[in-house]
């Protein structure tokens, strides 16, 4: 499974990091810096949330 | 330009409501009729009240603007309150981005966290000065000193200036225009500029490493912040941080007396604050509309909007759009998803929203640990006078069982 994230969508809600924390970083802004990252195993679930969880709906899940 | 242009119209007047109950009915009311429709009340304006619609109108700045066009009155209330230039928002880019990434990054996820320890010390110490005789009124003695304190601790203002400043914010959002209150709270904003000015100027050359020296020694796409804007973007900072985070802890102190089923499930299961959080700001958002004007002749919605034409973009109608939210009507403590706008969406996005759920959360937490019992005397109870753009309770008396203080 692989995440990406739109940066020009992406507004800083952090929504996606404090719901899945190990799949989505934030650089100092709060402001999310993942562009396109493969979900390690087990994180499915957690990175799939995250993606729902987003405000600007900046985040597609390839599965 | 004939208002005739201007459809479909409705009979709708934001101010006209004097109950949460009956403004959250008008814009049921208004968005089942028309998601965007014209009113000729309040100078004639859009009013946008759709989920889909709100949400793409505060994405699209370059259309919505949230730019001053009279330089006395706000352009992001419908009735152009009378403050000073509120920056970062009434900026549009490119002017905006300078100044939103001084307080994005000092208001960010990992740098609000670090205020956390003051959020609780504060809650501690509120709860304390009531805890041992089993009755307060929690407003004025906790969910508004709390946000307050923590604020203006982190931006380094004296306690001796914590009172009026906070009232003066309150008042100026909570009473309608033509109020004694009203009048009152603009001539207390004049006072609060005077104390903010002189606590720029006191840092001026002199980094005390509190949050006004963030702000007086910032730069601004290369230059150092000039002493006007480092002003305003005090008095914004001290506006977005005093008011809202109240407005919220309020509504949600009375939904868990009203619920009893939801305060059980919170305090039995402690997992359930992040959704119960996002749902609190979905039912009960404290900044219930935003107003924008239009740059340029436009169709939104099917709908021709011309340039200098003014909007209301509804967070509380939002929220309530059942096609956004199923069973939007209902209070669900774990709803996932739930990605309503009670902290706005696109570029001017509440960069505050960090530490206003950690404030939140320490005050809700503090209270369910000390006085879970409490009971909250309705007769008593006093809502803000008007709902149109901050909404909240002004009096919450309540009882509990008594307890020791902790002290510091
Ligand atoms: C529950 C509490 C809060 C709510 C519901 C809230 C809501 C909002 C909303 C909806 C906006 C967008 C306004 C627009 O698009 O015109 C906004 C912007 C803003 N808020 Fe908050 N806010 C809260 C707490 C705070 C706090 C604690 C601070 C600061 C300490 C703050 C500072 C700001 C600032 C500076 C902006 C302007 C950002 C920009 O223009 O880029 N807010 N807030
Ligand atoms: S929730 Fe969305 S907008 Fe917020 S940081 Fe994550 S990707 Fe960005």
């Amino acid at each position: 499974m692989r995440v990406h994230v739109d940066v020009e969508k992406c507004t800083g809600h952090a929504r996606c990091w404090s719901v899945a924390p190990e799949v989505y970083e934030l650089d100092d802004l709060g402001y999310n810096v993942t562009a396109v990252k493969d979900v390690p195993p087990g994180l499915e679930d957690l990175a799939r949330k995250g993606a729902l969880a987003c405000p600007e709906q900046a985040i597609t899940v390839e599965e | 330009m004939g208002e005739s242009t201007r459809t479909p119209e409705l009979d709708f007047d934001v101010y006209a409501t004097q109950t949460m109950t009956a403004n959250n009915a008008a814009w049921d009311e208004v968005r089942t009729t028309c998601p965007v429709a014209w009113t000729p009340h309040n100078g004639g304006h859009w009013v946008i009240s759709g989920y889909e619609e709100v949400a793409e109108a505060f994405r699209d700045w370059e259309v919505f603007s949230s730019a001053r066009t009279d330089p006395a009155r706000s352009s992001i209330t419908i009735s152009g309150s009378r403050f000073p230039l509120l920056v970062p928002e009434e900026l549009d880019p490119p002017a905006w981005h300078g100044y939103r990434r001084v307080l994005a990054a000092m208001l960010s996820p990992q740098a609000a966290e670090r205020l956390r320890p003051r959020a609780r010390y504060w809650a501690r110490t509120c709860i304390d000065g009531m805890i041992e005789a089993g009755r307060g009124e929690l407003v004025s003695e906790l969910i508004f000193p709390v946000p307050a304190a923590v604020t203006l601790e982190w931006l380094g203002f004296p306690e001796s200036d914590w009172t009026t400043f906070s009232h003066a914010f309150h008042d100026a959002a909570a009473f309608p225009h033509d109020t004694p209150e009203y009048h009152a709270a603009a001539a207390a904003t004049v006072d609060v500029m005077r104390r903010v000015t002189e606590e720029v100027e006191a840092r001026w050359s002199d980094d005390r490493g509190d949050g006004l020296s963030a702000i007086v020694h910032a730069e601004v796409e290369g230059e150092r912040i000039t002493q006007e804007m480092a002003e305003r973007m005090t008095f914004m900072t001290i506006g977005g941080g005093v008011d809202t985070t109240s407005a919220l802890t309020s509504a949600a102190l009375l939904h868990l007396h009203q619920h009893p089923e939801d305060r059980a499930r919170l305090l039995a299961e402690p997992d359930l604050w992040d959704p119960a959080t996002e749902e609190f700001l979905r039912v009960y958002p404290p900044a219930r509309t935003h107003a924008r004007t239009i740059a340029h002749d436009t169709e939104f919605a099917g709908c021709p909007m011309k340039a200098g034409d003014r909007v209301l973009l509804s967070e509380i109608s939002s929220g309530r759009d059942p096609d956004a939210f199923p069973d939007a009507d209902r209070f669900v403590i774990d709803r996932f998803p739930n990605r309503h706008l009670a902290f706005g969406a696109g570029i001017h996005r509440c960069p505050g929203s960090h530490l206003a759920r950690i404030t939140f959360h320490e005050v809700m937490h503090e209270v369910l640990e000390r006085i879970p019992d409490y009971r909250i005397v309705d007769a008593e109870v006093v809502e803000y006078p008007n709902w149109s753009m901050i909404g909240g309770w002004a009096k919450l008396p309540a009882e509990f069982t008594p307890g020791p203080r902790l002290g510091d």
